[in-house]
């Protein structure tokens, strides 16, 4: 009975209603272009990388002390476990209780590893926001673009920041440089490592702490040399 | 032997990928029970990985041994200035085919933009050796068949790692072929020596590594696993150069939702 009556409107009502869906769909349409950028998104953004172009410029820091800086700034401002979770896919459903909080940890370790170690790379630079704009229908994720500028006449590097709204304000989900989404990226290694160990998660776990106590040598030895440097020119 | 129009590099690169779609069977396909394994050998979308990490390591051997070291010489002897010489000489080069494949995507503005480069750089630029169209506006942008091919919609295919060339995909291999042809030097030394258009190649590899010394150290590093890191960075690179650097936010996966039950 009900169907019969949705399925047979009269011409004017359809017309009526096919008219209201054009208007709909045309303030939709016209709404992005007003309404698109994301000031508070941009703002975060620029807050987040004005600190991280502080910390490159920092002269004095050892490889230590800016480590704990960066470690600070990733971890206040990313949403780790969800970065962590997102680079397992559908392993995710395998670890134990243990393994989980162990992977978190690790994997909060490895981040902050692997972003400062790539970003310490930029050097003598500026920083731009360029736009914004909302991804998703909920509202709760924004994508704002920007670029790093360079003084010295170099291309500037483009940088796409995947921004989500959480209780505790933004969160950076993921960053894309030079046209690489970052947290894709080591979801392609981690499920790779898991896989190639027969889905045994345990090795992703051994994976990770071997890079991660590969990295601190590899700081050590940065250290030791910068020492040695340092005291072969006072000798002089 | 070699068909009229195939190039030694080109048919034997065929040949390869041949045999690797033979070998093919060989790799393990996941049980069907577990699903996460069948989810993570669909997303990666390599049939082949054992055999193209035998490439990999094949070329990691050859970078080891020949082309690291190149690079390294180049990179150190040359000063900047000729090294950026080069880099424009090999780009203005390779204007025709960027231009046919900005043609064949429809792409007129920046087919227009790498006309003018063309002519600006190889006149004021001293035969290309210079490049002072980026400053005046028209700056670099790379196309190739590949791009094309995906403009139209055909699918990057299975991950395939070509001994020498690397990451090569069948729409990518088959775009290189095609490129080929719209590049003028093919016609102009058809039927004579092949020193070059090799010498090119050549030069075009030690540049290209030279200019990544740090940044594959450091992915390398950085990566639990090299050879997967590098599958995806290629991928997400060549979906970004065919988006022309346009993020296509349709495109990136639904993370609001994402917790260690869930099913993506």
């Amino acid at each position: 009975m009900t169907l019969q009556l949705w399925r047979s409107p009269s011409p004017a009502v359809r017309n009526a209603i096919i008219g209201l869906v054009v208007l709909v769909s045309l303030a939709f349409i016209a709404m992005p272009a007003s309404a698109a950028r994301d000031e508070s998104a941009e703002a975060f953004v620029n807050e987040v990388a004005s600190e991280a172009i502080e910390i490159l410029g920092q002269d004095g820091f050892t490889p230590q002390e800016l480590e704990a800086a960066f470690r600070i700034l990733f971890v206040g401002n990313m949403d780790v476990p969800r970065i962590g979770l997102f680079a397992l896919g559908q392993y995710a459903r395998t670890p134990t209780a243990e393994q989980k909080a162990e992977y978190l940890a690790l994997v909060e370790e490895f981040i902050v590893k692997v972003y400062a170690s790539r970003l310490s790379d930029y050097t003598d630079q500026q920083f731009a926001v360029l736009s914004s704009q909302p991804k998703g229908s909920r509202g709760k994720e924004v994508i704002v673009s920007s670029q790093i500028e360079f003084t010295t006449g170099r291309a500037p590097v483009p940088v796409e920041w995947w921004l989500l709204k959480t209780d505790e304000g933004y969160k950076v989900f993921d960053v894309k440089v030079l046209g690489i989404w970052m947290a894709q990226e080591q979801r392609s290694t981690f499920i790779s490592v898991i896989r190639n160990n027969g889905g045994d998660f345990s090795s992703l776990l051994e994976h990770i702490k071997t890079q991660i106590a590969q990295a601190n040598q590899d700081r050590d030895v940065k250290v030791t040399e910068a020492d040695a440097a340092v005291a072969t020119e006072s000798t002089q | 032997m070699n068909i009229e129009f195939g190039r030694n590099s080109l048919s034997s690169m065929v040949a390869v990928f041949g045999l690797a779609v033979i070998l093919s069977g060989c790799a393990t396909r996941p049980d069907t029970a577990d699903a996460a394994a069948v989810a993570a050998y669909e997303e990666a979308n390599d049939p082949i990985e054992p055999l193209n990490r035998y490439f990999f390591e094949l070329n990691n051997f050859l970078d080891i041994i020949l082309l690291r070291p190149s690079a390294e010489i180049y990179d150190g002897v040359l000063p900047t200035i000729a090294k950026d010489g080069v880099r424009n000489f090999l780009d203005n080069l390779r204007s025709p085919v960027i231009l046919a494949n900005d043609l064949l995507q429809g792409e007129w503005d920046r087919a227009g933009d790498t006309t003018a480069r063309f002519g600006i750089n190889t006149t004021a630029g001293v035969l290309g050796l210079g490049d002072p169209a980026t400053g005046w506006g028209y700056a670099r942008h790379g196309e190739d068949f590949g791009q094309t091919l995906a403009v139209y919609g055909v699918g990057e295919g299975p991950y395939f790692y070509a001994p020498v060339l690397g990451p090569a995909p069948p729409r990518d291999l088959a775009g290189f072929g095609v490129d080929l042809f719209f590049d003028p030097l093919t016609y102009i030394f058809w039927d004579k020596a092949y020193t070059i258009p090799v010498t090119r190649f050549v030069l075009n590899g030690i540049d290209l590594r030279a200019r990544n010394l740090d940044t594959l150290d450091e992915i390398e590093r950085t990566s639990i696993d090299y050879y997967a890191a590098i599958r995806s960075l290629y991928r997400q690179s060549r979906a970004d150069e065919i988006q022309n650097g346009v993020t296509d936010i349709e495109a990136l996966p639904d993370i609001s939702n994402i917790d260690f039950t869930s099913h993506e």
